[in-house]
């Protein structure tokens, strides 16, 4: 896998937009993460190898300068980003309410690899705002993996539509001189 | 056999309807300080990245006509050897830094490192480099805390660290405040004699002190091509350029009819006083 | 000497602090393999294991010198699950041993002790990250993966992301304070904040790709990537001591986690 350089150029400006996105995220003071919209953006113009890493890089990146916690998540970054570009591949972000529903999509296998994150390494908490809709879950009798799940499935259901919105309106936008040097954003052309 | 050679270039950008370069022929020689003058929107920066062998690239590759160092058109060169020979340093500060280096140090030791050169001819190069830009003092700060005239400073040492023979300068005195421009002029005419400098510039000032010989480009073509004087007059330059200050002067007085018939409008301060003097006695 | 990359640019977003520690003059690697170890130890450890490893960690940063960057860290980040697993699992997930406290509320003693046995887990994992970022400038860590032979590609991708994302937080302020002057209220109901999103992001995104084929230019006339094998200039000294140190903990890190799988 030798990635040419402007793909390692836009990987690494997906990395800077996911880690802005999420401190934005946390000005508007949103239960939401946005911290995958770089990720889905490279899935959609360079594939899903290329987002996969992106994911996977911004995780790490931002275990290193803000929160090691971070770090934990990678692997569910890396699935975000391999699913938005297989689902590019498809043909499934070529209009708006294509790359909602893709962005929904998207939300369910990285809700599986996050729920065991979670639950088995955190105890079922992450700190944040899904804690509150899984404790209320529990309350209400819910098994706690349940509660997670559930808690977490919805919340990135909104988060990953969002996301993938935002890449879709981003990347159609794009000036022609810098998308034509990535051959794979033709599978997103109508 | 000249060192740069464009032959007929015809280009427009993917989805343009005019060409940006239309049928653009030049030639220059080792060690020429050039500066190309050249209004808004007329293909500056476009020529000034084929120039460096930046174009083709990828979709943007010429409907005619190509570009070639040594006899050799640009896509026969391998990237390490176009890197030792030609550097270009872009107009906007912080577009020019390759972003990965922490330190000035770094970042003026990117290049030459990716040679693989041995580290001691990396360290004199960088030495070299900081001294003649003037950037000792700041070897070890970030890149991006420095301002927009030490950027500029910093991308063109990180360019000559490369030891090219040739430097491409797309307006290289746009950030720069007075007195450092006057620096910047001085310390590029202290560059090896052997070194080719073409500037872009829309400022005519600074360029006449960079440049003995002149062309302006002006739609997608070279229109004139000769000395500072036979271009600095030239109606279109005028018309889309303007004058500096001092052929202002002359020229509103020729236009009242008082200027010497053959006597050339001066256009730096040096030689005006001689030719106001003349033009007095008259 | 500090850290091989210049003490000035700790002024950034990270969180190495310069200083001449033991660890600040180790080589990156053995640092990294350090945290490591230590990561697997707190995989298996018990609570008590795992609590004597926190407060070891805490003690060893204050003796490199940056015990109170540390500390605050592990706190903001550890108080908000501290809280968070004691309600999940001392009061709301039903164990069979609740115990009535006041009213109608119930806790189990087994569920705190749960609680208690993640929190100083993921407690001691976090203490030995923040160790080794905080002790390790990530410019000499890619300038050991440099020297390694790990592809140019590779460290670019690490270092790049790390030097931008100040610039472009500073930008997102900038962009923030523009939209709230416009009469973006941050404050008024969910439905008006989901809204403004788009306005924050796109313009930082766009901004951010602005610079893409620019920065390519400039990497090809660097000869990014042209050689196999870059130099390294200023590389972290290592020591067959260190060399020796390193294998020794990854062969306990490796040792620690497949025990307690065998024991069973």
């Amino acid at each position: 896998m030798k990635f040419d350089t402007r793909t390692l150029i836009l990987i690494a400006a997906a990395i800077v937009i996911n880690i802005v996105g999420g401190q934005i995220a946390h000005f508007v003071k949103l239960p939401l993460y946005l911290d995958s919209v770089g990720t889905i953006l490279v899935g959609i113009l360079a594939g899903p190898w290329a987002g996969g890493i992106a994911g996977l890089l911004t995780n790490l990146v931002w275990g290193l300068i803000l929160n090691p916690v971070a770090a934990a998540f990678a692997p569910v970054a890396l699935v975000i980003g391999i699913a938005a570009g297989f689902l590019a591949r498809a043909g499934w972000f070529k209009s708006w309410w294509q790359s909602i529903i893709s962005g929904a999509i998207i939300a369910v296998p990285s809700t599986i690899i996050a729920v065991p994150i979670i639950v088995y390494m955190f105890g079922g908490v992450t700190g944040g705002g899904p804690d509150f809709a899984a404790a209320y879950l529990l309350a209400v009798g819910t098994s706690l993996i349940q509660s997670v799940a559930f808690s977490n499935l919805g919340i990135n259901i909104l988060d990953k539509a969002l996301a993938a919105l935002i890449a879709w309106v981003v990347a159609s936008r794009l000036p022609t001189r810098l998308t034509s040097s990535f051959g794979f954003f033709s599978y997103s052309k109508a | 056999m000249a060192l740069i050679k464009v032959e007929d270039l015809f280009f427009r950008y993917p989805q343009a309807k005019a060409p940006v370069l239309d049928g653009l022929s030049v030639a220059f020689e080792q060690g020429e300080r050039v500066a190309i003058l050249a209004p808004n929107a007329a293909g500056k920066t476009t020529l000034a990245r084929w120039l460096a062998g930046l174009y083709p690239d990828g979709g943007l590759v010429a409907e005619r006509g190509h570009v070639s160092m040594d006899g050799k058109p640009w896509p026969q060169w391998s990237a390490a050897e176009r890197a030792a020979a030609v550097q270009f340093v872009g107009q906007v500060p912080s577009q020019q830094l390759t972003g990965c280096a922490f330190t000035v140090y770094e970042e003026i030791a990117f290049g030459p490192c990716n040679l693989a050169l041995p580290e001691g001819e990396v360290r004199a190069r960088v030495e070299q480099a900081l001294a003649v830009c003037n950037l000792k003092h700041l070897a070890k700060r970030d890149p991006f805390t420095l301002s927009g005239g030490e950027q500029q400073r910093l991308s063109i040492a990180a360019a000559l660290a490369m030891q090219p023979r040739v430097l491409i300068l797309d307006e290289p005195t746009s950030n720069l405040d007075p007195e450092s421009r006057d620096d910047f002029i001085a310390q590029l005419d202290a560059l090896p004699a052997g070194l080719t400098v073409i500037v872009f510039e829309v400022a005519l000032r600074p360029s006449l002190g960079l440049a003995r010989r002149f062309m302006l480009l002006d739609e997608g073509r070279i229109v004139v091509d000769g000395t500072p004087e036979t271009v600095l007059a030239h109606p279109r330059c005028i018309e889309t350029l303007g004058m500096t200050a001092v052929a202002r002067a002359a020229f509103e007085i020729r236009e009242a009819g008082r200027w010497p018939e053959g006597l050339a409008l001066p256009l730096t301060l040096a030689v005006a006083e001689q030719s106001f003097r003349e033009a007095a006695r008259a | 000497m500090s850290s091989r990359s210049g003490p000035q640019s700790g002024q950034t977003a990270l969180l190495f602090l310069p200083g001449d520690s033991l660890l600040h003059r180790a080589n990156p690697l053995t640092s990294l393999i350090f945290m490591l170890w230590m990561i697997s130890a707190a995989a298996v450890l018990p609570t008590i294991g795992t609590t004597i490893l926190i407060v070891a960690g805490v003690a060893l940063s204050f003796a490199m010198g940056v015990g109170p960057r540390v500390t605050k860290r592990l706190v903001i980040t550890m108080l908000p699950l501290l809280v968070a697993l004691l309600v999940v699992h001392g009061f709301l997930v039903s164990r069979p041993d609740f115990i009535p406290l006041v009213g109608p509320l119930t806790y189990s003693p087994t569920g705190l002790e749960y609680a208690a046995q993640v929190v100083t887990r993921i407690g001691a994992m976090l203490t030995a990250s923040l160790i080794f970022v905080t002790t390790t400038h990530p410019g000499d860590i890619l300038k050991s993966l440099d020297q390694r032979g790990v592809s140019p590609g590779v460290s670019y991708l690490i270092a790049s992301p790390l030097l931008l994302i100040e610039p472009f937080s500073e930008r997102a302020k900038a962009i923030r304070d523009a939209q709230r002057a416009r009469g973006l209220d941050l404050t008024s109901t969910f439905k008006a904040r989901f809204k403004a999103l788009p306005a924050l992001l796109i313009p930082l995104i766009t901004l951010a790709l602005s610079d893409l084929d620019h920065r390519a230019s400039i990497l090809n006339s660097r000869a990014f990537r042209a050689q196999k094998h870059r130099t390294v200039i200023d590389a972290p000294p290592d020591d067959r001591f260190q060399v020796w140190l390193r294998r020794v903990l990854i062969v306990l890190a490796i040792a620690q986690l497949g025990i307690p799988l065998l024991w069973r």
